[in-house]
């Protein structure tokens, strides 16, 4: 349970002391690759949540959501049109949906385990 | 269970990782060197000066601070030391070779005859002396020093807030070269300037004379030293 989260500090402490930076035109297209990335991941959490959870769908979705969601904004800058609102109104939308189904999954479990004690 | 964990940990890593560069990135954007080499020649000239006058100082004040450990001799060097600050600061009467400008009406007979000079011309004239190397100026028996004002109040040109003396005006410049500095007042734009205004410039190079000390209370306000960074 508690791995992601060690994964979560190593990869903050991997960016920070790495002087490792991207020039600031390209920003936009991690911030981007970001939102995806955290659909993605709260989508995985979801499936693991209701016991869907497929390994390749995840990990396939994952890459193919940060590459596409990059591509549709440097396709955007390059035809003048903002396509990476597409890609923020998509990816915030379900990231809204997914961790309101994490919330409802996670009272109701909650909820369930305080009637068992009581019943206890 | 064991593999989705790691997968998942894996994944967060990756976010982690561009989650903190997209921060570093919008915390601290890469600013591009964009000069030239002849921009950076350049900047490396004035770096270089900057040491060099660094370095100066750093001597200078070091051979004070060696008079001041001989014991014996502490008062005489900080005495030398105020005097030096004072002649830099104009404080003290200085003589030596220069030349004196006399500024006078072209033309008496007819037209308009001024009665003094106004002080544009003038910030211009001692503008141009001091491109020429002058050391010191004196207008009249006001002398010139770097906060030296010379204003216009109620249609009379007052230098170091008193009024100058009416025409003919004489200004003294002491300088290194006071045969150059002479030939480049002779041939130098201000003379044309002047003209418009009907005045004229002689200009007598001369090998001694006196400037006259700056008398009043030397008073800086609003002015405060800062602590040089870097």
């Amino acid at each position: 349970m508690w791995l992601p989260f060690v994964g979560l500090v190593i990869g903050l402490l991997l960016g920070f002391w790495t002087e490792f930076r991207i020039p600031e035109i390209y920003s936009n297209y991690l911030s981007i690759a970001v939102l995806a990335a955290l659909d993605t991941l709260f989508g995985g959490i979801r499936a693991h949540l209701q016991n869907t959870f497929e390994e390749k769908v995840f990990v396939t979705g994952f890459f193919s959501n940060i590459l596409l969601a990059a591509g549709l904004a440097f396709l955007g800058v390059h035809l003048g049109v903002d396509l990476y609102l597409a890609a923020i109104f998509a990816f915030g939308v379900r990231l809204f949906n997914n961790i309101a189904v994490i919330r409802r999954i996670l009272l109701s479990k909650w909820t369930a385990k305080q009637d068992r004690q009581t019943e206890n | 269970m064991k593999d989705r964990m790691l997968i998942f940990a894996i994944v967060t890593t990756i976010i982690g990782f561009m989650i903190a560069v997209q921060f570093k990135t919008t915390n601290e954007p890469v600013v591009r060197d964009t000069r030239d080499i002849l921009q950076l020649r350049q900047d490396l000239r004035i770096e270089k000066e900057r040491q060099q006058e660094l370095n100066q100082e750093i001597e200078k004040q070091l051979t004070l601070l060696n008079q001041l450990k001989q014991r014996d001799n502490i008062e005489g060097a900080m005495l030398d030391a105020i005097n030096d600050l004072k002649e830099r600061a104009g404080l003290t009467a200085v003589s030596g070779e220069g030349i004196i400008l006399e500024i006078k009406p072209m033309y008496t007979d007819y037209g308009f005859i001024p009665q003094t000079v106004p002080a544009h011309l003038l910030r211009f004239l001692i503008n141009e002396l001091n491109i020429h190397n002058a050391q010191e100026i004196a207008i009249g028996n006001q002398r010139i020093i770097s906060t030296s004002a010379i204003r216009d109040v109620n249609n009379v040109t007052h230098v170091n807030a008193r009024r100058i003396p009416n025409l003919p005006l004489k200004v003294y410049v002491l300088a290194n070269e006071a045969e150059k500095l002479h030939h480049e007042m002779i041939v130098s734009e201000s003379v044309e300037y002047f003209a418009i205004e009907n005045l004229s410039i002689t200009s007598t190079p001369i090998n001694f004379i006196t400037l006259p000390e700056y008398e009043q209370p030397l008073r800086i306000r609003h002015l405060q030293p800062i602590k040089e960074e870097s």
